[in-house]
């Protein structure tokens, strides 16, 4: 178990576990973030469990967003918080980018039940597709409902 | 013996809240359960997208019914921190306050509720008598039992007197007494032991494996508090006391919480005694520079995140919501298997439901 935990050798630890093109995103105040190729997310959720005991998934937030002018894409962060001892606890996430025409990426229940409802709320609410876990009910959308995930933008109707 | 399916909700006499259990049983064991949430899903995230900053202080109080203040506390301090402004001592010592005197009132309601289910009127009956000494504390201080409206970006609304401070210490030395008579039931009550000790325990193992929070990973020994682990001020200032058990069954679940009761009284006092003089608020810009922000405290039912995006105006761009609910939910289903059908109602009053909290 690796005791020093900053950012620089987190991300340091990753590129050489897992060969991952990573780096830090310091837009988030709070949450040490580090930006992730989606098809990673697995392996580095491995790295940081198994090499600094970061385990503890607070949620994962989805968005849509612009990342460039005429780009946008589904944003991802996984918020997992960090308790090195008593009194000293710290946020650090996990972001990935998936393409808004295609949202998919692994699932991550197996290796960490407690995602599945946070997992569930995001493929409801913006269609994101997890793959390799069980096709599930919806949790909070009514059964009968047609329309497309609510909060993506093109989808929005005035209903 | 035949596998039968027992439907529960998201109508039914048991349930404060509505939600849909679909729970397997064979005789009188639990085999398991299934669970389905979303019938008081308001859309609060998206629809804080659509509001001002200053009205969706309003629109997150109305998250919870019974932790609302904790939510506005939390979704404040994300602002402020993206507005860079500083809230007066004097303000955050009453958002504290608030915060504590929310977690008795959250604490002795479910105690209430615990009791009730295992037969023990008496104990219904004395913790929610006492609540009602902190719910008057509160609509003395804001005018609302449930929703305060304390907070507001950049403090709070309202200053405490020397008068209500005066009412706040009677009140507080009351319920010590009153917390010290329920914990004296807790701890020798031969009905309410044989009816909580050992009945679903959970490892922390588990727990960790479901990411839960709150009293119910206390109560598994799970030593983790946001109070002390990441605190917001003026939590830095004070000595939490977190308390654990290693038991992780219904019996050390409740016994956590009245714990707790007892410890968020001593905080009570010290924030009524030391309490800075000074202005309670200061001025806030409605439009918020761009940036992204997370906060995380500790409610009454364990942590809350709050993540907000600003896009420099003066509505969010994205803000999400994790109550404490909805991780110790997904906890339910393996909870309900191998206990007896009688158990039922205890494991479900053991992890304090907020079904609101859990749909947003």
């Amino acid at each position: 178990m690796v005791n020093e935990l900053n950012l620089e050798t987190i991300i340091e630890k990753i590129q050489t576990e897992t060969g991952c093109d990573c780096e830090a995103y310091p837009n988030i105040t709070n949450d040490e973030t580090i930006l992730i190729p989606a098809d990673q997310l697995q392996m580095v959720m491995a790295v940081l469990r198994d090499q600094f005991g970061i385990y503890h998934l607070s949620t994962i937030t989805a968005q849509e967003r612009d990342i460039e002018a005429d780009q946008s894409a589904i944003e991802l962060i996984y918020h997992f918080f960090y308790l090195n001892q008593p009194g000293d606890g710290r946020g650090i996430s996990l972001m990935v980018r998936l393409p808004l025409d295609k949202p998919n990426i692994a699932s991550i229940i197996s290796h960490l039940p407690g995602a599945d409802f946070y997992e569930r709320e995001v493929a409801e609410m913006f269609g994101v597709s997890f793959t390799g876990r069980e096709a599930t009910p919806k949790l909070l959308l009514p059964d009968e409902w047609e329309h497309g995930p609510p909060f993506i933008s093109s989808e929005v109707s005035d209903e | 013996m035949n596998k039968i399916s027992i439907p529960i909700g998201p109508h039914h006499p048991l349930l404060k809240e509505p939600l849909s259990m679909n729970i397997e049983i064979t005789g009188e064991k639990v085999l398991g359960g299934s669970l389905r949430l979303g019938y008081v899903h308001r859309g609060i995230e998206k629809m804080a997208t659509q509001r001002t900053y200053v009205q969706d202080v309003h629109l997150i109080e109305r998250i919870c019914g019974i932790c609302s203040h904790i939510h506005t506390t939390t979704f404040c301090n994300a602002v402020e921190t993206l507005l860079g402004i500083e809230v007066p001592p004097r303000g955050l010592y009453i958002r504290a306050l608030m915060c504590e005197l929310e977690r008795v009132h959250s604490h002795l309601l479910w105690l209430g509720i615990l009791a009730k289910h295992v037969g023990l009127d008496t104990v219904f009956m004395h913790a929610w008598h006492d609540r009602e000494l902190v719910l008057d504390i509160m609509e003395g201080i804001s005018g609302g039992r449930v929703s305060h409206a304390a907070n507001q970006i950049g403090g709070v609304r309202f200053d405490i007197s020397d008068k209500q401070a005066e009412m706040i210490n009677v009140n507080l030395v009351k319920l010590k007494q009153q917390v010290s008579g329920v914990l004296d039931v807790i701890e020798n009550e031969p009905a309410l032991q044989a009816r909580t000790q050992g009945v679903a325990p959970v490892s922390a193992e588990l727990i960790k494996d479901y990411c839960v929070v709150g009293p119910v990973a206390r109560a598994s020994g799970v030593d983790v508090d946001m109070r002390r682990d990441d605190p917001w001020s003026p939590y830095d200032k004070l000595d939490v006391k977190v308390i654990t058990r290693p038991e992780g069954d219904a019996w050390a679940r409740t016994l956590i919480r009245v714990l707790e009761t007892r410890e968020s009284l001593r905080l009570c006092k010290i924030l009524v005694e030391d309490m800075p003089d000074g202005p309670v608020s200061v001025w806030a810009s409605r439009k918020v520079p761009e940036g992204e922000v997370v906060t995380r405290s500790e409610a009454p039912r364990g942590e809350v995140v709050y993540y907000v995006r600003s896009d420099g105006s003066d509505k969010p761009a994205r803000l999400k919501v994790r109550t404490p609910t909805l991780p110790v939910l997904s906890l339910l289903p393996v909870q309900l298997s191998a206990i007896h059908v009688a158990d039922i109602p205890v494991v479900l009053a053991g992890i304090d439901l907020c079904v609101a909290c859990a749909d947003r």
